[in-house]
């Protein structure tokens, strides 16, 4: 038996259900009537980091350290980009067996491991994307290319369409190739132009007398194509999962965590560049996209909250947010977070009403229209699957279904 | 002022590789370095295991930089000169090598050959580069990687650059005369191929092997030439509240460069290097320093002075000798001080070892990605006929010399009387300059060494080197002599100098 994971990124339950009822995706909708198709919660916040890392460890963030795109260097205002090097539990495909492991995010730098590595993003190299490095040559030559360069996207769509799509068939390429060359037992592709899709042209998939909208469609038709191909290769007793990391919805607006902590006296602001700026007398600061963490003394330069105060601000900024029309829930740590690495969690992360998109940069206004089309949701990623799944499954029982080697 | 660029963050650093943008909110990323909302994300080349990070930390707070004299130094700086054998570059790696920089360097004795070629030679003798490197390794514990490279054959320059990978790279490799380009059709177009190409080429190599270190470039204030009407020199682009009036209309001429007005071939190819620079930082982003720098003099720094075996050339032929140089050494050969025309040209000045302070100072704080910025080096402004004077007066009260100031005919074609004002605002303000040494300390020091009878023998032997021959108007003609006069017997005239350098 061989096992076949498919991720297909930001890509919400509602969309594949219409999708595949439409024609659009007929192979996926045979496979719905032939295992489970169900909708899963992913990771609080929904980021794509946060989500594969669960995805691919089955472990809880507060375990395997990653909670979002971004962390604090260790007592300093400095923020750095977490990556594969940081993920504190092992992925599955270093439990065993061998695998090809195609653009998952979250996985760069590619380390040694058994089979073919290319990460996902993000991976600013290819060079370092690639293990073993006798594989970088025959994705040079395919023009692989880990992901479309997304300011395309705010120049022009037509430009980021024709990028994407050569960007997808490069993978796809890819795909075959070490699908024929490769011994493997596992093989793990994912798909990633679909979240770009629904970040930049949401709109698009919504309206279907947008320029794009057919070409957001036959961009998920050529999707189904290679799913159809890839099953039709797959032998009966061979296991198959379709994931998605999180789903997708049309952004409207856009609320800034930390315009509002400022405004209610918790965030002080001095001179200085991004988190540099936090200056003495701050009780709480919030990171991308909904994270909230308590402005602790010892643990930053000019953290002011003693440990008696710590839950008296979390109380405050729980306040502050419980009841606000663009908060659906106010979750604490607890609540969503176990494991060693918990002491690095946010204090608290907001989950967003639908159409309200939360973020966290340092200045700026409190509200203002989404420059994107669409933005993650939590509650409607997807998973369809010939395997066992527990019922509501969330991100972290896809390594339940995939099963170990 | 130590700590002046403590506050300077990988931005500056040439360790901080770029490695894209990333626009997490939309899962996207980019190479494009202007992104859009977008987070820039760097990887540091010495602190590997700090992983991709933005480019926030100060060099107060990075262990890489440590506080010195000059502010915070990166630890270990490879630092590359071109032109490492010549007057200023050999001054300047053993200073950067007594600061703990890793020095390299090329050259091809362009210098030594030129001025042999005039038939002249350095009057303060100077070491093989070979015996030089052991001086320097013996005295200062300073081990110089060189290689004899013509920065022409961008080949070799390449495959040595992509060896040191240097952090910053100082270029002095050029022509430095304007006499020289003027001689004829065969010696303009050496100065310019060499100047201008090889900068060309050294711009191209730097993109594919070192875009993050920053290019110091060894540019002159003669690139502005001296305008009529007093308008001010700035540092080479207009401050943002300059602007244009005419005809009733008024436009912005804020981050623009400033007129160049060269006066001669070699100015010329100094003003070319300016553009070629300028926009290499914008196609790029590159980042480049472009040193103003005024007429240079003087024979010290602690680190050449500590041995004979280290000294840097002194010329003072009428090709190579910058003006307070050639006075210095006309006064020890007992020959009137040579004023061209009327002598009221004023002229931006800056000693040796204060350019060479000012360099390290820009080596330590470097541009950003992207940035092309003027600094017009400078300590002082003289006229021509004001520094005769204060040579013969040092030359008479510390040497007891009689010395006589003449005029001649003026072999150049400049104005003779006119206003300057010059604007050198950023290195005493953002960079910590302090001037060290005074015109008469160093003159003094220059009588000391030229004084001493190896030197004095050596003058005297090439002594026929001094007088211009070389016309602007091509005529083959030695210039006349127009007066002779004592010193202090001229009443001051004409225009002062104005040396803006406040906040």
């Amino acid at each position: 038996m061989r096992t076949v994971v498919i991720g297909i990124d930001g890509v919400p339950y509602g969309m594949m259900e219409t999708l595949s009822d439409k024609g659009i995706m007929p192979n996926f909708k045979d496979l719905r009537s032939q295992g489970t198709f169900a909708q899963m919660k992913s990771t609080l916040p929904e980021v794509s980091s946060a989500s594969w890392a669960t995805i691919i460890t089955g472990e809880n963030p507060g375990e395997h350290g990653i909670y979002g795109f971004t962390e604090l260097m260790p007592g300093t205002y400095n923020m750095f980009f977490p990556n594969y090097m940081h993920l504190q539990a092992k992925p599955y495909w270093e439990r065993g067996g061998r695998h090809v492991v195609i653009n998952v995010p979250m996985t760069y730098p590619a380390r040694e491991m058994n089979g073919v590595h290319i990460a996902g993003f993000v991976a600013p190299d290819l060079e370092k994307a690639v293990y073993p490095a006798s594989a970088l040559p025959a994705l040079q030559e395919m023009g692989y290319k880990v992901d479309v360069d997304t300011e395309k996207a705010k120049e022009s769509k037509l430009l980021f369409m024709s990028e994407l799509n050569k960007t997808n068939e490069a993978r796809i390429k890819a795909y075959r190739h070490f699908w024929e060359k490769e011994k493997w037992d596992m093989f793990t592709f994912v798909f990633t132009g679909s979240d770009r899709l629904g970040h930049y042209l949401w709109d698009a998939y919504e309206d279907d007398g947008h320029e794009f909208h057919q070409g957001f469609l036959d961009y998920f038709a050529r999707v189904d194509e290679v799913i159809g191909e890839i099953t039709g290769k797959m032998g009966e007793d061979d296991r198959l999962v379709i994931i998605s990391d999180h789903g997708m919805e049309k952004a409207k607006t856009n609320v800034n965590i930390n315009a509002l902590l400022e405004e209610a006296g918790l965030l002080k602001l001095g001179e200085g560049r991004g988190y540099g700026r936090i200056a003495e007398g701050t009780r709480a600061f919030a990171m991308e996209p909904s994270r909230i963490y308590v402005h602790r003394e010892g643990r930053y330069p000019r953290g002011s909250v003693a440990k008696a105060d710590e839950e008296k601000v979390v109380d405050e900024i729980g306040a502050l947010f419980k009841g606000q029309e663009f908060v659906k829930r106010v979750f604490r740590r607890d609540e969503i977070y176990r494991g060693k690495n918990i002491g690095n969690a946010p204090d608290i992360v907001l989950l967003c009403e639908s159409g309200w998109n939360l973020r966290a940069q340092i200045g700026g206004e409190k509200m203002y229209p989404s420059p994107l089309a669409g933005h993650h949701t939590y509650e409607d990623a997807f998973i369809l699957t010939n395997a066992k799944v527990p019922e509501g499954p969330s991100v972290e029982d896809v390594t339940k279904a995939i099963g170990d080697y | 002022m130590a700590c002046i660029n403590a506050k300077k963050t990988c931005w500056n650093c040439p360790a901080a590789k770029f490695k894209g943008n990333v626009d997490f909110t939309a899962c996207g990323q980019s190479r494009n370095i202007e992104a859009e909302n977008a987070q820039i994300m760097i990887e540091c080349r010495r602190r590997p295991g700090l992983g991709h990070f933005e480019p926030t930390i100060t060099f107060e707070d990075c262990p890489e930089w440590e506080e010195g004299d000059y502010g915070y130094m990166l630890k270990n700086m490879k630092v590359m000169i071109l032109g490492i054998d010549g007057y200023l570059g050999w001054a300047l790696a053993l200073k950067l090598g007594k600061l703990g920089c890793k020095v390299s360097g090329v050259d091809n004795y362009w210098r030594r050959d030129c001025v042999a070629e005039k038939g002249s030679h350095t009057v303060v003798p100077i070491e093989r580069m070979t015996d030089r490197l052991h001086a320097a390794r013996e005295v200062h514990g300073i081990d110089i990687n060189f290689r004899r490279i013509d920065v022409m054959d961008r080949d070799k320059l390449r495959e040595f650059m992509d060896e040191v990978k240097p952090e910053a790279i100082v270029h002095y490799a050029e022509c430095p005369s304007a006499p020289y380009s003027m001689v004829d059709a065969k010696h303009a177009i050496k100065v310019q191929e060499n100047n201008v190409l090889g900068t060309l080429g050294v711009l191209f190599i730097m993109k594919d092997i070192a875009p993050e270190a920053s290019l110091i470039k060894l540019g002159t204030m003669g690139e502005y030439g001296a305008p009529l009407t007093g308008r001010p020199l700035f540092e080479g682009i207009f401050p943002s509240d300059a602007a244009l009036e005419w005809k009733g209309r008024k436009w912005s001429l804020g981050g623009e460069l400033t007129p160049r007005d060269p006066v001669s071939f070699y100015h010329c190819s100094k003003v070319q290097d300016t553009f070629n620079v300028y926009e290499a930082c914008k196609y790029w982003w590159l980042r480049s320093y472009d040193i103003m720098q005024g007429v240079i003099y003087g024979v010290h720094t602690d680190e050449i002075a500590t041995d004979p075996r280290l000294k840097t050339r002194f010329d003072m032929d009428e090709w190579f000798g910058t003006v307070v140089n050639r006075f210095v050494a006309q006064a020890v050969l007992g020959m009137p001080l040579t004023i061209y025309g009327r002598g009221e040209q004023i002229r931006a000045f800056i000693a040796l070892d204060d350019a060479m302070q000012c360099m390290v100072r820009l080596i330590f704080s470097p541009p950003e990605p992207g940035q092309y910025d003027v600094v017009n080096q400078v300590s002082g402004l003289f006229k021509v006929s004001d520094i005769a004077e204060a040579v013969a007066r040092v030359g008479k009260e510390k040497f007891g010399l009689e010395i006589k100031i003449q005029r001649i005919e003026n072999p150049r074609v400049e104005s003779e009387k006119h206003p300057l004002e010059v604007v050198s605002k950023k290195l005493p303000n953002e960079f910590g300059f302090e001037q060290g040494v005074t015109l008469e300390k160093e003159v003094e020091r220059m009588f000391e060494v030229l004084l001493q009878p190896e030197v004095k023998k050596r003058l005297e032997e090439k002594k026929h080197t001094i007088m211009p021959k070389t016309r602007w108007s091509g005529m083959k003609k030695e210039s006349g002599t127009l007066e002779v006069y004592e010193p202090g017997s001229k009443e001051k005239e004409g225009f002062e100098g104005v040396l803006r350098r406040g906040a």
